[in-house]
C-alpha cells in the first residue's frame, strides 16, 4: 500500500511526536509498504493563524495515495477516502487545558469562537476516520468525554528496544528528556540538595532554550551540588541513550501533566529501571505504579530527594520494581508489528 | 543561516524536481546551514487546483527560517518575507501547452477560467519574491513571455559531482533516461540500423507509467532489425552503482529527447564523467549545455545524420575523448555548482 503519514509541526522543531513519525513510515516500509510522511505547519500565535492551519489540512489533497494515516491536530482533518487516525494530540488548549492557566489563548470572545470552531471540526472530521486509534488511555478518555468518540488505543513502540538492555545497577539516576520548564529539571536539581546518599543525577537532551542549560548549572553551583549533576545539554543519540539508561539505578521523570504516557518510561521498562515520577506527571502515572514498578511522589525536592536515597541504599528493591515494569510492558504487547497491523487492515 | 526549503510532490513518484530538493537540503546542510525541507502533495487535476493553492497560499511561514526557498510549483505561495524562488517549470498546461492536446486545460469556459486563476496566483506570489531563479534560459524566457518578469538562470547541479569518473572509452554508446516516447530512444535504435561500424547501445531507464506499449515497440524494432546482438535495453531503474559503473566505461552518451526545457541530469552527469554527448538540433535545452564540436555534437534528428556521428565515435576514439574531456571545463565555465547555488540562493 502507498501510506501517507501526516503529522503537524513546527519547522525546525523536532520532538517526540516527529520521532514516532518517522520510525512509523519506516517500520511501514520494514513491512513491505510505501511511505511518506507530509509534514504540516501548525502555528498558533496569533491565534487566528490556527484557523489558516486548520483550512490547509482541509484543502490539501492526496493524489496517488492508497491511505492516509493522520496522526495530529490539524493534520487529521485531511480528505482522503480511507482515512485512518492514530491520534497524538488534540488541541489541548481548548479542552483540558482550557480555563487553566495553560490555556495559551486570551480569555476573549474570538477564543471562545475559535474553540467551538476546533470542537465541531473534531467532532465532524475525526468521524471520517475509518478507524481511530489514541497512544494512551488519556487521550481516549478526553477524545470520548469532550467528543464523544470512541477509539482503541494503540500503544507506540519504541523505535529499538534493543538498545534498551539491563545492565549493572549504577550510582547515578537518569533523566532523559528536552530540557525544558514543564519537564522540571529544576526540581530534580533541588532534590539534589536533600539527599544524603552519594546518589548523583545525569540529565540529558536538547535545550528548548539557549540560556536553559547555564540558568540549569547556576542553579546546581548555588545548591552545591554541581559535582554530583552532570548535564548533557544536545541532543543524544538512541544508542547513547540506551547505554546510559541500561546502566542507571533508576530513571527519573517527573514532568508536569504530560499528555502521553511517554517513551521515556517505555525506555526505562525495556532496561529494567524503575521510574520516579510526580503524582501530577499525568500521562506517565498510566505505566508507573507506585512502589511496584516505581516511586510516585508529590512534586516537591524532599519527597523526591528521599525517593532517590531509598533506591541508592536498597539497589534490590530497584532491581525488583525494574523488572516488574518490564514485565508490565510485555504485558502489553507493545509492539511495531501490532501497530503495523492495525493501522494497516 | 536556518533554511526552508519549500516544495510541491505528486506522492511516491521520484522526479527530477523531488530529487533537486533533496540534493539541496544535503548540500546547503553540508554547508553548515540549518535546513528544513517541507514537502505538499499536490494533485494536478484541474478541478482541484484552485482549492491546493488556497491550501499553500494560507501557510503564512513568516516566523520559521530566515530564508524560504521554494522550487516545485506552485510551492512559492507560501508567504515568507524573505522567498526565493528557484523556478523548475511552469504549470504548462496553463502557458505553453494551454489548449494543446499535450495539457489538461481546454479553451472552455471552465479551462479559462483555471488557466487566469494559475496565472493571477503566478503573477502574485512570483512578484512577492526577493529573487527569481529559473533552471534553464528556456524557462527563464517563458517567465519573461508569459508573466513578464526577468530571472536569473541558476543551472541545478547533480548530486554527487565527485562520483563520476571516466574509466574507458569502450565500444557502446549509452543512454540513460525515462522510458517515454518524447525522450525518443526510437531515435537511438534506428540510427543504430544507419551505422557502418560495430558499434553498439546501452538503452537504461524505467518506464514511465503507461509506456508499456512504448516499451514493447522498442524491443520489436530490436530484435525486427536484428539489432539483439548490438543493443542491451535495461528497461528498470538503474542502482547509482550500476549507472557509474555503465557511464565511466562508455564511449559516448546520447540524448535525444523532443524540446525538453532544460539540458537533462543525464547530460550534466555525461559531462562529469568525461564523456561526449551527442544530442539533436530539437531537443531544447541540452544547448544550453552542449557545444557543437566542444564537449559534443548536436545534428539534426535524422538517423542517418546520427548514424554517421555515432561512427565518427567508434573510429576516431581520440576524437570522442577529446569532446568528453573538456566536459568539466564546460560545466565550470557555465558556473554549475553547489558552491554557486548556495551562494545566489542565500543573499
Amino acid at each position: 500500500m502507498r501510506i501517507a503519514v501526516v503529522n503537524n509541526c513546527v519547522p525546525f522543531l523536532r520532538g517526540g511526536a516527529e520521532y514516532l513519525a518517522e520510525t512509523l513510515c519506516e517500520k511501514l516500509t520494514e513491512h513491505g509498504h510505501q511511505a511518506i510522511l507530509v509534514r504540516l505547519p501548525l502555528r498558533w500565535h496569533p491565534p487566528q493563524t490556527i484557523l489558516h492551519s486548520i483550512l490547509t489540512s482541509r484543502l490539501l489533497q492526496f493524489p496517488n495515495t492508497d491511505r492516509v494515516i493522520a496522526l495530529k491536530f490539524p493534520a487529521y482533518y485531511v480528505r482522503h477516502p480511507d482515512k485512518r487516525v492514530w491520534l497524538l494530540h488534540q488541541f489541548r488548549q481548548v479542552y483540558d487545558l482550557w480555563g487553566t492557566p495553560l490555556q495559551g489563548l486570551p480569555d476573549d470572545s474570538q477564543s471562545r469562537l475559535l474553540r467551538n470552531v476546533i470542537i465541531r471540526c473534531d467532532n465532524q472530521w475525526l468521524r471520517e476516520a475509518a478507524k481511530i486509534y489514541t497512544n494512551s488511555p488519556v487521550t481516549q478518555q478526553r477524545l470520548r468525554r469532550f467528543n464523544n468518540i470512541d477509539s482503541e488505543v494503540l500503544w507506540p513502540p519504541l523505535k529499538d528496544t534493543a538498545l534498551f538492555r539491563p545492565g549493572e545497577y549504577g550510582d547515578y539516576v537518569f533523566f532523559p528528556s528536552r530540557l525544558s520548564a514543564a519537564k522540571r529539571q529544576r526540581l530534580a536539581i533541588e532534590a539534589m540538595a536533600y539527599v544524603r546518599t552519594p546518589v548523583k543525577l545525569v540529565l540529558a537532551g536538547p535545550p528548548d532554550t539557549p540560556a536553559e542549560p547555564q540558568q540549569l548549572e547556576q542553579l546546581a553551583a548555588k545548591l552545591g551540588v554541581a559535582g554530583r549533576v552532570v548535564l548533557m545539554a544536545r541532543y543524544i543519540s538512541e544508542a547513547e541513550k540506551g547505554e546510559l539508561m541500561s546502566r542507571a539505578l533508576a530513571c527519573l521523570y517527573p514532568p508536569y501533566d504530560e499528555d502521553s504516557y511517554g517513551f521515556v518510561t517505555l525506555e526505562a521498562y525495556a532496561a529494567a529501571r524503575p521510574v520516579i515520577t510526580c503524582a501530577d506527571s499525568g500521562g506517565t502515572l498510566t505505566l508507573v505504579r507506585h512502589e511496584e514498578t516505581g516511586l510516585v511522589v508529590e512534586p516537591r525536592p524532599e519527597p523526591l530527594a528521599a525517593a532517590l536515597d531509598r533506591l541508592y541504599r536498597a539497589r534490590s528493591e530497584a532491581q525488583r520494581m525494574g523488572e516488574a515494569g518490564q514485565k508490565l510492558v510485555a504485558s502489553l504487547e507493545i509492539s511495531w508489528q501490532r501497530v503495523i497491523e492495525a493501522l494497516t487492515a | 543561516m536556518r533554511v526552508l526549503v519549500c516544495t510541491t510532490i505528486m506522492p511516491f513518484h521520484q522526479g527530477g524536481a523531488e530529487l533537486l530538493a533533496d540534493w539541496l537540503v544535503r548540500h546547503l546542510r553540508a554547508r553548515g546551514h540549518s535546513v528544513d525541507l517541507l514537502e505538499f502533495p499536490f494533485s494536478p487535476r484541474p478541478d482541484q487546483l484552485l482549492e491546493q493553492m488556497l491550501a499553500l497560499r494560507l501557510m503564512d511561514l513568516s516566523p520559521y527560517g530566515d530564508r524560504l526557498i521554494a522550487i516545485r510549483p506552485p510551492s512559492y505561495l507560501v508567504r515568507h518575507p524573505s522567498k526565493v524562488v528557484w523556478f523548475i517549470h511552469h504549470h504548462r498546461a496553463a502557458y505553453d501547452l494551454w489548449n494543446t492536446q499535450y495539457g489538461d486545460l481546454t479553451s472552455t469556459p471552465e479551462g479559462l477560467r483555471y488557466r487566469d486563476a494559475v496565472r493571477h496566483a503566478d503573477r502574485v506570489a512570483l512578484a512577492e519574491a526577493r529573487k527569481l531563479y529559473a533552471n534553464s534560459r528556456v524557462v527563464a524566457r517563458r517567465l519573461e513571455v508569459f508573466n513578464g518578469i526577468q530571472a536569473e538562470v541558476l543551472y541545478p547541479p547533480v548530486g554527487d559531482p565527485d562520483r563520476y569518473a571516466c574509466t574507458a572509452y569502450d565500444d557502446y554508446l549509452l543512454y540513460i533516461s525515462r522510458l517515454t516516447p518524447h525522450k525518443r530512444q526510437w531515435l537511438a535504435v534506428e540510427a543504430l540500423q544507419h551505422t557502418r561500424t560495430p558499434v553498439r547501445l546501452v538503452i537504461a531507464g524505467p518506464p514511465d507509467p503507461g509506456a508499456e506499449a512504448y516499451v514493447w515497440d522498442l524491443k520489436s524494432r530490436i530484435s525486427a532489425n536484428g539489432l539483439s546482438g548490438r543493443v542491451l535495453l535495461l528497461d528498470r531503474y538503474l542502482p547509482e552503482q550500476e549507472k557509474l559503473e555503465l557511464l565511466s566505461r562508455c564511449l559516448a552518451a546520447l540524448y535525444f529527447p523532443y524540446d525538453e526545457d532544460s539540458y537533462g541530469f543525464f547530460t550534466l552527469e555525461a559531462q562529469h564523467a568525461e564523456k561526449a554527448v551527442l544530442s539533436t538540433t530539437d531537443a531544447g535545452g541540452t544547448a544550453e549545455l552542449l557545444r557543437d564540436g566542444f564537449n559534443g555534437r548536436i545534428v539534426p534528428p535524422d538517423p542517418q545524420e546520427l548514424a554517421r556521428v555515432m561512427d565518427e565515435f567508434y573510429l576516431d576514439r581520440q576524437a570522442a575523448r577529446r569532446l568528453g574531456a573538456a566536459g568539466p571545463a564546460r560545466i565550470q565555465e557555465l558556473g554549475i555548482g553547489w558552491q554557486q547555488v548556495e551562494q545566489k540562493l542565500l543573499t
